[in-house]
């Protein structure tokens, strides 16, 4: 099945809209589910058939000439990752917005269908492109409905970074442009070797510095807080559950591809980013009063935990950073959705206002504790599976002031989350107010808990060890 | 002389990232990301460039043509820059309206 195929329906779909709502109002919503049906169904055939590795050229080109479309298991666990988190947040934001903010839509398929693209794009060109239209979509969905000034000022925010990142990442591609005359990654990878010292670092610098911006990680993660806290409840899970692994991928995707051999120095820098925004992370969302915020900034501790993981160069490391971005994906995106419940009912963001939300809906309560426990590495659930892994790998390599960091991490936001579920079993002072039924969420929620378990049961289940252990390509890392 | 090109792209790169550092003005920091980006270009731009090259049309004038796949990206870059900048724009004109300023130290909504 060509690669393509998982950017198209996405991209089709966001263009359908406008004409739907014009010419259909009343299909708008079955063109809108029906579209992110076919979409998920598509990449996720696309992820299973593209298993073993697919490569084509786009319009009969040369491989140097036109676009390339790759899917191998890595980018097919992380084309997996949409078609599960996407469909979530759709159903979400259907209940969140309803279906007069058409152009809502328009944005989330884009938002989507580029995500798609940076997954499968096989030149390095096209993963710029691709990121841009992330990008933009991504500052739009941030800003969403713009009558809210704080969405307005996070999303100017993460605009400024993000462009700044971007323009390092063209810096990068540029400079391999003029060093190589190819972009292809995979022609690439023959170059790259033969390129002197300062030339690799100077590329090294760009593309890691530009992608670590766009992933928000410690020195730069400024932006991350700010807008994953003030976009709306399934703008917010989607941000943290998805999005934020694209620049991730690239990460290791381009890292493995050109730096494994050439330039060793690569992966080290990588742990110290990740180790720096493990502890920043989890420092700064202890002090949190705000639950949106403190979920965003645990987001900021998550991206660390799997840039360690990155970090260690070896197949074990990979390995337990992509069992960690699912993990991280599946407890994130519920706790986002529990939370923007919690803000609907109160209208209020701080800890000290949501007591008595144990009685008022118990179901949301005991999902945000499983998925808390889970996050915080709390045994047997799948949070402590993947940290033991990056634990192990860590340690494998001999990388032992990141090993302790990653365990302190652990009691941090033990320590934060209980702070939480306190406040949320202890007995209201207001008589409780009204409350809206919420199907569509309490849907997605009960999923991501089964998907959360299902995780956790894995490498015990017969093959599961043998499937987690085949995810990063045969070949790529030692 | 393609060193002086190269040499100006680098120079307004800096130039973009100094003001996008140390301006407090939302203004000039977008000026300052059009600037970096305008100096990204012209370095693609000019890394196409060889001696005595004619513009890449058909028929060609002359001997040889410059690389236009460089040109190509150009083209690409700089409608994805333009949205950009546009973008930043309209929440400039938000931010002011809720603020009534552009000064970047008094827009302290986030902080915290």
């Amino acid at each position: 099945m060509n690669p393509v195929f998982a950017v198209l329906l996405p991209l089709c779909t966001a263009f359908l809209i406008p004409l739907g709502f014009i010419f259909f109002r009343r299909a708008l919503p079955l063109l809108v589910f029906s579209g992110g049906f076919f979409s998920a169904l598509g990449a996720g055939a696309v992820a299973f058939l593209g298993w073993g590795g697919i490569s084509t050229v786009m319009g009969g080109w040369a491989p140097e000439l036109g676009i390339a479309l790759k899917v191998d298991s890595l980018s097919a666990c992380f084309l997996l990752l949409t078609s599960l988190g996407f469909p979530l947040a759709l159903l979400s934001s259907a209940e969140e917005f309803g279906w007069h903010s058409w152009r809502f839509y328009v944005i989330f398929f884009l938002s989507w269908a580029s995500t798609n693209g940076i997954l499968v794009a096989g030149d390095i060109f096209n993963l710029f492109v691709f990121f841009e239209i992330f990008s933009v979509a991504a500052y739009l969905l941030v800003s969403f409905p713009a009558s809210s000034w704080q969405a307005v000022e996070a999303s100017f925010k993460y605009l400024i970074f993000g462009t700044l990142g971007a323009l390092f990442i063209l810096l990068g591609i540029s400079y391999i442009f003029m060093a190589t005359g190819q972009l292809n990654m995979a022609l690439l990878q023959d170059f790259f070797p033969a390129l002197p010292g300062p030339t690799l670092g100077v590329i090294a610098g760009c593309l890691l510095g530009g992608l670590l911006v766009k992933c928000g990680s410690a020195p730069a993660h400024f932006w991350l807080p700010d807008a994953h806290s003030s976009a709306r409840a399934p703008v917010s899970a989607l941000l943290s559950g998805v999005l934020v692994k694209a620049p991730l991928y690239a990460l290791l995707r381009l890292g493995t591809l050109f730096f494994l051999s050439p330039l060793p120095r690569f992966f080290p820098l990588l742990l110290f980013f990740g180790t720096l925004s493990l502890g920043v992370g989890h420092l700064m969302a202890m002090q949190q009063e705000k639950i949106k915020r403190m979920l965003a900034y645990s987001t900021v501790a998550q991206i660390g935990t799997i840039l360690l993981g990155l970090g260690c160069a070896s197949s074990l490391g990979a390995t337990a950073s992509i069992y960690h971005v699912f993990t991280h994906m599946s407890s994130k995106m519920g706790l986002f959705l529990v939370a923007g419940v919690f803000l609907e009912d109160r209208h209020a963001n701080s800890l000290g206002e949501m007591k008595g939300f144990l009685r008022h809906r118990p179901f949301f309560t005991i999902a945000f504790a499983l998925l808390a426990a889970s996050l915080a590495g709390i045994p047997p659930l799948s949070g402590f599976q993947s940290k033991w892994l990056l634990l192990l790998a860590c340690v494998e390599k001999g990388y032992l002031i990141p090993a302790l960091f990653l365990l302190g991490g652990t009691l941090i936001s033990t320590a934060y989350y209980l702070k939480v579920l306190g406040a949320f079993c202890s007995p209201a002072e207001a008589p409780l107010p009204h409350r809206r039924p919420r199907p569509l969420v309490q849907g997605a929620v009960l999923f991501l808990v089964l998907l959360s378990l299902l995780l956790a049961v894995l490498p015990l289940l017969p093959g599961g060890k043998e499937l987690l252990f085949s995810l990063p390509p045969e070949g790529m890392l030692p | 002389m393609i060193l002086l090109s190269y040499g100006t792209a680098i120079v307004l790169f800096v130039i973009g990232l100094c003001t996008l550092l140390f301006r407090r003005n939302l203004f000039k920091i977008v000026i300052a990301l059009s600037l970096m980006e305008g100096g990204v270009l012209l370095l693609i731009t000019s890394m196409g460039y060889i001696p005595g090259g004619v513009p890449p049309l058909l028929p060609l004038l002359g001997e040889q043509a410059v690389n236009p796949l460089p040109q190509s990206f150009t083209l690409t870059a700089i409608v994805i820059g333009a949205s950009d900048i546009a973008l930043a724009l309209a929440y400039i004109i938000k931010i002011y309206h809720h603020y009534g300023t552009v000064d970047v130290d008094k827009i302290r909504g986030l902080r915290g």
